[in-house]
């Protein structure tokens, strides 16, 4: 629980997903795209997924470093798919358990989560370079 | 049948036909698989002088409502269906008329290449396609020269389709690209037909016209610097028992550009539209030039995490007339506000400077004339989910 009620440092969010998608590094330009739905597959060519959390300061943290948002631009961004047409908002989730349990049962998953998760789960992914 | 006649039976079978696929949609896929979104603002103007896009502003007017509600539904990994109904009512336009804003099919064949059909929404510029979505937007009014509120239903989608796509360029950016084709028509409730009204002529199916064009993206090395254009040809025709009207093929062309960094946002845009829409009854043809020149400067920035201020410019004039009639321009001045109190909520407020009356008023609810200049106070609040 202490994790989750204090600021959390930019390093502590790990980007993770699911163990058939064989990604293992991802660059934070890549990573932009697939969270802002302007990429929908890994460079090895399967699909991603981008999941999300509802809210929180780990949410914060992750938009704010790997997609340079806010919360409320993020939305934005998101709302203007979704009342246009040209998109689905991505999946949320209220904690980091339920995401890591989707994204651990869901082919293509990718989302962040503040603590090392069982690598048996998930697997954790590497930012290279922009 | 004829072929006006299958056009109209196209017209009213496609939405079902969505409909029917999202319905079916529903039912094949997981719950958790189909989303409902949705939004609704209440908006107040008042103008010092004349009275603003069909509302009796002059003397404050809350009759400008909007609402929404989508849902869409992935059928497979790269197919996905979606509808969204929308109703607005502002002064004498719009309605209680629930309207299909867009309803389409999307199968996305990779990043690099997509197809929509169905009715879509036309991209034009930076914000033609997202200008009935309140919530977007830090403005109560967008520059008016650009995205007329009372004439956008006409703007906004088209009935066919449209091919779309994002190509990395490497250490170059990204370009994304989006072609159209297809047919659209005035809407019955719209400022056209009002402006039609004024001329005397009436029609039982309103105008209607092939229309194609795209729009070229260039999301630039230099994030976040993005620069764009769109283009567009259009035609229109109509009949009615007053005479017809007809828009020979009319020409827009438009140049955006876009810079968003941490708080700050600048846009700016310049518009273009060639046309001589004509008036035929009795033998008798009118014909009205136009040579529309609209061009706007703007920009924001997020002062709190609640609390968005932002002032633009906005400039319109019709080369192919008087420019020194205040009918063939319109200049704006424009101070604005925006306060989110949740996620969900926000208000809005906005002051604008009109010079100028050659958008957004109609004789009919100014039968005294029109003064040159008017204040404005634009307000709204509303709700997304």
């Amino acid at each position: 629980m202490a994790l989750f009620s204090g600021v959390v440092q930019a390093q502590d969010v790990m980007i993770v997903v699911n163990k058939s998608s064989s990604v293992s590094q991802i660059t934070e330009s890549q990573l932009r795209d697939i969270f802002t739905g302007t990429r929908s597959h890994f460079t090895n060519g399967s699909r991603a997924i981008p999941v999300l959390l509802k809210g929180g300061p780990v949410h914060e943290v992750f938009l704010r470093r790997h997609v340079g948002d806010t919360p409320d631009e993020f939305r934005v961004r998101w709302r203007k798919a979704v009342f246009t047409g040209q998109g689905s908002m991505p999946r949320e989730f209220a904690s980091e358990a339920a995401m890591l349990e989707f994204i651990a049962a869901t082919p293509g998953a990718i989302g962040y989560v503040s603590r090392i998760p069982d690598p048996n789960a998930v697997t954790m992914v590497s930012i290279s370079g922009r | 049948m004829d072929r006006f006649g299958e056009t109209v039976m196209f017209r009213c079978r496609l939405p079902l036909v969505i409909l029917g696929l999202c319905t079916s949609a529903l039912f094949a896929q997981d719950l958790e698989n189909l989303q409902i979104h949705g939004f609704a603002t209440q908006g107040f103007l008042f103008t010092t002088n004349n009275n603003y896009l069909t509302m009796k502003s002059s003397s404050g007017s809350l009759q400008w409502t909007e609402g929404a509600l989508n849902v869409t539904a992935p059928l497979s990994e790269r197919l996905r269906v979606g509808m969204q109904l929308h109703m607005y009512q502002m002064g004498e336009l719009g309605g209680p008329n629930v309207l299909v804003d867009w309803a389409l099919g999307d199968y996305k064949v990779s990043d690099q290449l997509g197809f929509r059909g169905g009715k879509v929404k036309v991209p034009m510029g930076l914000f033609n396609d997202s200008q009935d979505v309140d919530s977007l937007f830090v403005w109560t009014l967008l520059p008016q020269g650009c995205y007329p509120d009372d004439n956008r239903d006409f703007d906004l989608a088209l009935l066919g389709g449209e091919v779309y796509g994002e190509l990395d360029l490497g250490h170059k950016g990204s370009v994304g690209y989006r072609g159209y084709l297809g047919e659209n028509r005035l809407d019955e409730n719209g400022g056209y037909m009002l402006q039609l009204a004024t001329y005397g002529f009436t029609f039982p199916t309103p105008p209607s016209g092939r229309i194609f064009g795209g729009d070229l993206r260039w999301n630039t090395p230099w994030h976040p610097l993005t620069v764009g254009s769109s283009l567009q040809y259009q035609r229109l025709d109509g009949e009615g028992p007053q005479g017809n009207v007809h828009l020979p093929p009319a020409f827009l062309q438009i140049y955006y550009t876009q810079w968003t960094k941490g708080r700050l946002e600048i846009s700016g845009e310049y518009w273009r539209a060639q046309m001589t829409p004509m008036l035929l009854t009795q033998g008798l043809t009118m014909q009205i030039s136009y040579d529309q020149r609209s061009w706007y400067p703007m920009v924001s920035y997020q002062l709190t995490k609640k609390l968005q201020v932002g002032t633009y410019y906005s400039h319109y004039v019709n080369q192919a007339a008087d420019t020194s009639d205040p009918q063939n321009y319109s200049k704006d001045w424009v101070v604005s506000g925006r306060y989110n109190f949740n996620s969900n909520f926000y208000g809005k407020i906005e002051g604008h400077f009109l010079h100028g009356t050659g958008l957004g008023y109609y004789p009919q609810q100014n039968p005294d004339g029109l003064k040159p200049d008017s204040r404005m106070l634009a307000a709204r609040i509303g709700f997304a989910f």
